[in-house]
């Protein structure tokens, strides 16, 4: 790393600099193009914002302009004006059913395989019982359970539920267990010789040292769970986001399709982006 | 009895340790090994690299089981971690999610003999004797890996444990740091009277902390020679020890043990080889 200006160089021997070398000056966005270089936060969230300006200029300019049919790729605005419609006719409920199903599902797939994820991990009889039955399960399309679910809880609520939650809690549980897994044998050995015992260990250290990790896990199953609520939505339902969605197909409205897709993505995005900031609040000192 | 359990404050009656390998190829790690260590003991464990030396101090951590053979401590047979033993590791010493108060407050964590408000001011106790106290607050990732030590060590002692087990505690540590941690432990110490079984590879570092240093061989760990410091360096050390004659050569006589030991290992690992 150069630490002197040429000019601080130039500088007759002996003189005493009055002031310090010049600081080398270097543009802040050399960074961001740097191998495993460290970038400002502020230009990271300017380029994240130039990647959507550049994808929908190009959308708006080559609809607008007519280079592709719009039945097959409709203009931006016209999205903007089907997204419209759909909330003047109560779209916003289609949304509410579909975030609740999704929540549903996700939080009673959390709340049975975190503690079983910790078990599985921490006690090898059932790690030896459960792993092979939960990878024979995680294996499976979920696509495939459809006709399974609908057969034994009906095109009610249950089955979409059923299915989310099996999409969900099979992942989850084993990324729990490889969560708890990593922890280091130091924390629970210090416990041990403190006079945790096993319930203690679990709580008070397992726990608080894999939490970091798991609200990650649960963050990306997050994720899983919506492709599989589109699934159940289009297969068997008369409300939800793909329920809309796949209805618009049908009458051919293209705009309400793309309507559709930008609703699950921005709903995507938004809790992804809520989940990292309090990840960030809740673990201050990994900062 | 209780001058027995005094001068056999630790024992090891005729302990082996045998890790069981794939497909029956058992390693063995430690063959029988009778030791007896006194209350308020200093003692040094070095040997090569991968010798077993970590696994005998696991055994009385509780954190091992004897193969065969029983170690007991203050006469009662070890059989399982508890907070009698303290541990202190290399690395992971601390724990990320508590500040450093809390590091030190969890030692007394699970103690059922004393109320709350008198495990904060023992807490503050130790947390003032390692010379922490300004840091309380601050979470162990702002720290320095000598202070994380230091907050680990707290934490051991507020637990009150009958011996402090610590496996290459400065081994991560820079030399100015690794100095000053050293003749700080020593004083702690002699302070709390606690017995010390102390896992090291650096020979300086042994014979400056060591009332007593166990050499152990080349696995399976069989002792090589056990040395008594305390009778020839004064219970008071400081960095000036080094200069001492009888200083240089015990650290001499330990490295020329361990120097031919290696040799001998390597020799023998070279002919099972072949």
């Amino acid at each position: 790393m150069p630490t002197a200006t040429p000019r601080a160089r130039s500088q007759p021997k002996g003189a005493a600099p009055a002031s310090r070398p010049e600081r080398v000056h270097r543009s802040p966005w050399k960074a961001l193009f740097t191998f495993r270089a460290r970038a400002r936060a502020d230009l990271e969230v300017r380029i994240g914002v130039a990647a959507f300006v550049v994808v929908i200029g190009t959308w708006l300019l080559t609809t607008e302009l007519g280079f592709i049919k719009s039945q097959f790729l409709p203009s931006p605005i016209a999205v903007v004006r089907a997204l419209w419609g759909l909330f003047e006719n109560g779209y916003i409920r289609d949304i509410g059913i579909s975030v609740g199903r999704v929540w549903g599902a996700f939080l009673a797939a959390a709340v049975i395989a975190i503690p079983l994820g910790i078990l599985m991990s921490s006690y090898r009889g059932v790690g030896a019982f459960t792993e092979p039955l939960v990878d024979f399960v995680r294996y499976l399309p979920v696509p495939a359970l459809v006709p399974l679910t609908l057969i034994w809880l009906g095109i009610g609520e249950g089955s979409k539920i059923a299915l989310l939650w099996i999409g969900t809690f099979f992942q989850l549980v084993l990324l729990v267990a490889d969560d708890a897994r990593r922890v280091p044998k130091e924390f629970i050995e210090t416990g041990r010789t403190l006079g945790a015992n096993d319930f203690a260990l679990m709580k008070d250290v397992l726990i608080r040292a894999m939490l970091p990790s798991t609200v990650d896990s649960l963050r990306i199953t997050l994720g899983w769970c919506w492709t599989y609520l589109l699934i159940a939505e289009i297969v068997a339902s008369n409300s939800g986001i793909g329920y809309e969605l796949w209805t618009a197909r049908r009458y051919g409205k293209t705009p309400e399709v793309f309507a559709g897709i930008l609703t699950i993505g921005i709903i995507g995005l938004a809790s992804d982006q809520a989940i990292r900031a309090l990840h960030r609040r809740c673990f201050r000192y990994l900062a | 009895m209780t001058q027995m359990t005094e001068s056999q404050f630790i024992a090891f009656r005729d302990v082996t340790k045998v890790f069981e390998a794939a497909a029956g190829d058992d390693i063995e790690v430690v063959e029988p090994l009778s030791l007896t260590i006194a209350r308020g003991e200093f003692v040094v464990f070095v040997g090569p690299s991968g010798c077993g030396k970590t696994t005998v101090m696991r055994m009385v951590g509780g954190l091992e089981t004897p193969s065969t053979g029983t170690i007991t401590l203050n006469g009662k047979v070890v059989d399982r971690p508890s907070r009698e033993k303290g541990m202190v590791f290399q690395s992971y010493s601390s724990f990320p999610w508590l500040t450093v108060f809390g590091n030190v407050r969890f030692g007394l964590k699970y103690r059922r003999d004393v109320s709350a408000a008198e495990k904060d001011r023992i807490a503050r106790h130790y947390l003032d004797l390692v010379g922490l106290t300004p840091f309380a607050d601050f979470y162990v990732n702002r720290i320095s890996g000598g202070m994380r030590q230091r907050v680990a060590i707290a934490r051991t002692l507020a637990a009150d444990p009958l011996a402090l087990l610590m496996d290459e505690p400065f081994g991560a540590l820079d030399a100015l740091t690794r100095e000053r941690l050293q003749l700080q432990l020593l004083e702690l110490q002699r302070a709390e009277r606690k017995t010390v079984i102390f896992v090291t590879h650096d020979v300086d570092e042994a014979v400056l902390l060591a009332d007593r240093i166990v050499v152990f061989s080349a696995r399976p760990a069989r002792v090589l020679r056990d040395i008594q410091v305390a009778g020839e360096l004064p219970p008071e050390r400081d960095f000036e020890i080094s200069e001492n004659p009888a200083f240089r050569r015990l650290r001499q006589e330990v490295l020329g043990l361990l120097r031919s030991e290696e040799e001998r290992a390597e020799q023998a690992g070279l002919a099972a080889a072949s």
